[in-house]
């Protein structure tokens, strides 16, 4: 069913790249592995919140003494129960601190926490919420940015001229001079949907208080150091008597770093109780209250020569940024960044408003603004190839990034394996001969960051850090503050530090979501682990390592010219590998050697002189086959490839696993995951009205893998989990186009669009005639 | 309201249980006995993540009273392996991959499980339809479809010695 | 939550029609309780008193002989339908219908009398049962009736059944000769309810439409016979000019409302192409047999 291309000839790695179990599988497939969900403590109480039913109100009064009657109900919280620090992940930046997880004097949008309430059970908590009175003072309301944007419009936080939250610039190259050396410039307006993470584990967190001033909280995060310290921040705690424990953890796709109200509530009601309190969002607070992708309008407008040179590109963006800041601030730079993705351009400029609404704060989601903006570049740019009668592999061949480009002012790209990924996905497009009638092929290019290098969080600690110990029987304890979401990095590191120590997998134990026992990381979002953790972990296993052989040389008696290695467990002469001796000999020496003291490695990255944006790219192309029915507009997915560049794989069944994952995520973004409001409030909160592809929707993902080697990665290695959530959407647009003409500008694509779209076309070509 | 007793016997255990006849089959499973491989993602029956088998029939734990599965065989995730030893689709699962954060994982094997059962050799339509009612987040499927389909092929079949 | 309910469980159909009666309006019956149960957590639906169906095995069948038809008792299960030989021979347009109603899950537990009792006017076995010309045998400690199931419904999630009353069995004449069925949703999802739905039963006599039953389904509050689109059928040699018209005449009779699934406006649109396909399968069939 799926073909699994490898280009290049591996390296020979004993452990990288080779068929290994995820470590966690067993745990997870035996139903052993326990998440927050899961998580019990003895005393435990069962908290509920309490949300605004108006997208914008001042409070006025809450009064929760009947509640406080019911049997079972143990305590209540509100706004002012907290020391009402205004909250954001940009902690670096005052004024986008913008969020009190329970507002005090007014909500901004439905489904916004007002209370909480701790019970024995959570039948108890539940009822007590409809106990709990709270007085409103209804204000107008706006809910899209453009009209948030008018001047009259009602002013949502206090300062913000015109709702206006954050503003992003980018521009390199005379942009004008540029548009002016252009034969064809075309200009579309375009409508980019919200998506939901639908994480399988909705927001979840145990929070415990004890006497001694220390706070324990479970919970289902992406980073358990940014937890840490955001709610050290909010509760007035130091950050060492805040430990944040993530156990399994379902999901996050870039909706899990930021603060959420489970985490907030449970840890401000134990604190009133000092007891564990446990809240778990039910699937529709999920979907209303824990944030979204970015839904945004993009404007574009791209000049090209005759020949399909691209010489320049502006746009102009204006994002639903809802009711907070949060991670949105990022996505609002990102999109603009990966517009210009993968190509050169000689001029560039872009323009964004993040605008406040009255509406679900939007937020991260994989593919951080880069899905946006590719369902607008690569679909213009598919019809401005159309409009010049040009082959659109070529043309975008011609104007790609290759190796050693610089984007003027933002980054250096040190690998680029997109030249290849044309010739793959042309190969596959040739295999397939003629297509039946209804069906066409769109293609999308595209190219992501492997984590992010400014410091928004204004973290004190390196990016990443790792630590290694070497037990005296040869096994390894790897600590690192990264964190598994699913996606694999407890794996990944696994694989790193038995590659660079020389062990087997099964000898390293990973030991990360705990901030009591693990060195800080900045964890999983902006495809950053496998480069930057990965990096720390390889320096501290290769730091154990040159220890370890410093007792080995000392012994062997070589020539000073000849080198030790140690592979799969054993430490030998590179020139005469049968000479030598097992790992756990030398371990024991080595102890011994050290007084007692066990071998560790210490290792850290922090992004030094890489540019703003990220130290590496990814690139990919991907073509998918789609079958539209003309008269339904009912849109199936046949197959799709996609030729990918992540430098030197590490991990080989999480690699086709994320990018078989972000596909169905991605097409789901393209025609399914319609996420309507209606005067703030979202029309569809739960699983069977909002839709995503299940099994009997998903395509072949098949995956060219393209070899190349960054030089910043561990082993060459950059992104993998996040990119391929890029393309999709663009893919399937450009496929509609093919197959009947029409451009589709807004998206999710639905096939009442599709028909009406069709109409206006029939119409349209009436009118010719 | 009269709390009733029931009996269930889940991967070959017997529980009786006290229960309010509201409780659902997860909620027993879950809180009352204490199995918790069994996940919930949803409340509207929709996304599959508290699949287990009665008999040898897959069914949404959600959607079921436990009162209507007195006296009746559940077979959760915890009870496909055997004395430590992986049932054949378990370790289908792990040689493909098919999982990442692992939440859909346990519903997912036992709609698996529960197919193989019923058509040891399904198509690969019929393995998606077979899966069709489990939402997973992470993996797009595919690996999923192939773990099964391995199964199906005897990949995993006993070695008679 | 789920507000609590004293749990009656009859052992036999006499049993439970007494405890109906006894209780008539503070209970409701569960069967597979698919859809009920959803409803009783959002709080919509509250009962004092839970009267189980599900293991009454006196109503789990399926019988069908040529004379009389198809029976199937309340209590049979989807995917007991889905998988019966005799069903997928002698109406193979039950099952195939069965085989994309929600997931295997909700086949294995939800019961047809369940499901036709709940009244969603997006429910799959409605529309092919009443293009089948089905009829519904109620049951309450005062006797029993027999009505069709066309009749049988009366507004969005209601039905003619009387206080204390129960489906018992579903009843589905036998095919005519030269008959066939066609269904067709349309849906996002593959086993997705249908943003609307389209059975179509056609008899043929020589080469001419001698009976037609359409029903559309979601596409009012209630299952819809569109008889201005049998019209156009009956006593005609069809043509693929004449489905056409069918499918036309089909959404005059629709009644749709706007969601954020589709306007009202679409729903017509797809009731016409999908009206028109599914005549066109089953006449094609209905020479074919």
């Amino acid at each position: 069913m799926n073909k699994y291309t490898v280009i290049n000839p591996h390296e020979p790695f004993r452990v990288l790249n080779t068929h290994v179990h995820n470590i966690d599988g067993i745990a997870k497939v035996t139903g052993r592995a326990t998440y927050t969900f899961d998580v019990k403590l003895p005393g435990m109480l069962y908290g509920k919140i309490l949300r605004s039913p108006h997208p914008h109100a001042k409070i006025v009064n809450i009064d929760f003494s009947k509640a406080m009657e019911i049997p079972g109900v143990i305590g209540v919280v509100t706004g002012k129960d907290t020391l009402g620090v205004k909250q954001g992940i940009w902690r670096r930046y005052n004024d986008l601190c913008d969020e009190q997880v329970l507002p005090i004097e007014k909500v901004r949008y439905i489904g916004e926490p007002v209370a909480a309430v701790a019970a024995v059970t959570e039948e108890i908590a539940e009822k007590a919420l409809d106990y709990i009175e709270v007085e409103y003072e209804e204000l107008p309301a706006t809910f899209e940015p453009l009209d948030a944007i008018k001047k009259d419009a009602p002013e949502i936080h206090e300062g913000f001229e015109r709702n206006i939250n954050v503003t992003r610039h980018i521009e390199w190259g005379e942009v004008e001079e540029a548009f002016e050396e252009a034969d064809y410039i075309r200009e579309d307006w375009f409508k980019c949907g919200g998506q939901h993470h639908m994480c399988m584990e909705t927001r979840a967190a145990v929070a415990s208080y004890t006497p001694e001033g220390k706070l324990t909280v479970w919970t289902s995060t992406q980073s358990a150091y940014y937890h840490q310290a955001l709610l050290a921040g909010v509760l007035g705690l130091k950050e060492g008597n805040v430990r944040v424990l993530a156990p399994y953890v379902g999901g996050g796709f870039g909706g899990k770093f930021e603060l959420d109200a489970a985490q907030f509530c449970a840890s401000v009601l134990s604190m009133k109780l000092y007891k564990p309190v446990k809240i778990i969002f039910t699937r529709e607070e999920d979907f209303i209250a824990s944030k979204r992708r970015t839904p945004m309008f993009y404007y574009t407008r791209t000049g090209v020569k005759k020949d399909g040179t691209f010489c320049a590109r502006e746009a102009k963006v204006f994002t639903n940024g809802g009711a907070y800041t949060g991670m949105g601030a990022t996505a609002l730079y990102l999109t603009g960044f990966f517009h210009s993705f993968p190509y050169r351009w000689k001029g560039y400029r872009y323009d964004g408003y993040r605008v406040y609404t009255n509406t679900l704060p939007s937020t991260s989601m994989r593919g951080f603004g880069a899905p946006q903006a590719m369902w607008c570049s690569e679909q213009q740019i598919e019809w401005i190839a159309a409009d010049l009668g040009l082959d659109p592999i070529e043309m975008r061949r011609k104007n790609s990034h290759h190796e050693g480009y610089i984007v003027p002012g933002q980054a250096t790209i040190a690998s680029c394996g997109i030249d290849q990924c044309y010739d793959e996905i042309r190969k596959w497009i040739d295999g397939k001969g003629k297509l039946p009638a209804n069906r066409a092929i769109g293609l999308s290019a595209c190219g992501f960051m492997s984590g992010g290098i400014f410091n928004w969080f204004d973290s004190p600690y390196s990016f990443s850090s790792a630590v290694v110990t070497v037990n005296n029987d040869g096994t390894v304890e790897l600590h690192v503050g990264a964190q598994d979401i699913g996606q694999g990095s407890n794996t990944t590191m696994a694989i790193i530090c038995a590659e660079a120590l020389g062990v087997k997998v099964e000898d390293v134990k990973v030991h990360s979501g705990d901030t009591d026992h693990c060195p800080a990381d900045l964890g999983a979002w902006g495809s950053r682990q496998t480069l930057m953790t990965g990096n720390a972990t390889k320096m501290a296993a290769e730091s154990a390592k040159k220890q370890l052989l410093e007792f080995a040389y000392a012994g062997a008696g070589l020539n000073i010219v000849y080198d030790l290695d140690i592979k799969d467990g054993w430490v030998h002469a590179i020139a005469r590998p049968e000479r030598g001796e097992p790992f756990v000999d030398l371990v024991k020496r080595a102890t011994r050697g050290k007084d007692g003291q066990r071998i560790v490695g210490r290792g850290y990255y922090t992004p030094h002189r890489k540019g703003m944006i990220s130290p590496a790219y990814s690139y990919m192309l991907q073509g998918v086959e789609v079958e539209v029915d003309e008269e339904t507009g009912k849109i199936k997915l046949i197959d799709s490839m996609t030729a990918h560049d992540c430098g030197q794989p590490i991990n080989h069944l999480g690699l086709i696993g994320q990018l078989e994952g972000a596909f169905s995520m991605a097409a789901g973004y393209g025609y399914l995951e319609y996420m309507p409001f209606e005067d703030g409030k979202m029309m569809n909160p739960n699983l069977v009205d909002y839709k995503m592809i299940k099994a009997t929707e998903m395509p072949p993902a098949n995956i060219a893998e393209i070899d190349t080697y960054e030089p910043e990665g561990p082993y060459g290695a950059k992104e993998a989990g996040e990119g391929l959530t890029n393309p999709t959407a663009a893919a399937i647009g450009n496929a509609i186009f093919h197959r009947f003409g029409i451009q589709m500008k807004e998206c999710p694509v639905r096939p009442e669009m599709i028909v009406n779209a069709l109409k206006e076309k029939a119409e349209a070509d009436k009118g010719k005639k | 309201m009269e709390k009733k007793v029931i009996t269930l016997s889940v991967n070959g255990v017997e529980y009786e249980l006290y229960i309010n006849p509201k409780t659902l089959l997860v909620e027993a499973i879950r809180d009352h006995i204490g199995l918790t491989g069994t996940k919930r993602g949803c409340e509207t029956v929709s996304c599959g993540a508290c699949t287990v088998m009665i008999d040898d029939m897959a069914v949404k734990s959600c959607s079921v009273l436990a009162i209507q599965a007195d006296g009746r065989k559940i077979t959760t995730s915890e009870g496909l392996e055997k004395n430590g030893e992986l049932a054949p689709i378990q370790k289908a699962f792990l040689d493909e991959g098919s999982y990442q954060c692992g939440f859909c994982t346990s519903g997912m094997l036992m709609s698996s499980e529960a197919l193989l059962r019923e058509n040891p050799t399904p198509t690969e339509e019929q393995i998606r339809e077979g899966i069709e009612g489990n939402i997973c987040r992470c993996t797009g499927y595919n690996s999923i479809v192939r773990a099964v389909a391995a199964v199906a092929k005897g990949k995993y079949a006993e070695v008679k010695s | 939550m789920i507000h609590d309910f004293t749990y009656l469980k009859p052992g036999t159909v006499k049993e439970a029609l007494t405890m109906l009666a006894d209780h008539a309006d503070e209970c409701k019956v569960i069967c597979g309780g698919q859809s009920l149960l959803i409803v009783m957590r959002q709080g919509l639906v509250t009962v004092d008193y839970l009267i189980d169906l599900k293991g009454l095995d006196e109503l789990n069948y399926i019988k069908c002989d040529d004379k009389e038809g198809l029976k199937l008792g309340a209590t049979t299960t989807h995917r007991t339908i889905e998988k019966s030989d005799i069903i997928k021979k002698s109406y193979p347009i039950l099952a195939a219908m069965e085989e994309k109603l929600a997931s295997i899950q909700v086949r294995n537990w939800g019961t047809i009398g369940g499901n036709l009792a709940h009244a969603d006017a997006a429910g799959d076995p409605a529309p092919v049962l009443i293009s089948l010309d089905a009829k519904v045998k109620l049951g309450s400690a005062k006797g029993e009736r027999v009505m069709t199931l066309e009749e049988f419904y009366t507004d969005l999630f209601e039905t003619a059944l009387g206080e204390g009353e129960i489906i018992l069995e579903v009843q589905v004449p036998p095919m005519a000769p030269k008959s066939a069925s066609a269904y067709q949703k349309f849906n996002l999802l593959e086993n997705d309810q249908g943003i609307v739905a389209v059975a179509v039963t056609l008899a043929a006599d020589n080469g001419v439409c001698k009976d037609a039953r359409i029903v559309l389904g979601n596409a009012g509050v209630t299952p819809i016979r569109a008889k201005s689109a049998e019209k156009v059928l009956i006593g005609q040699k069809l043509t693929d000019q004449l489905f056409a018209e069918a499918g036309v005449a089909a959404a005059g009779d629709a009644d749709p409302v706007s969601d954020i699934h589709s306007s009202a406006e679409f729903r017509k649109h797809l009731i016409t192409v999908l009206t028109k396909r599914m005549a066109k399968q089953a006449w094609d069939q209905a020479n074919k047999g």
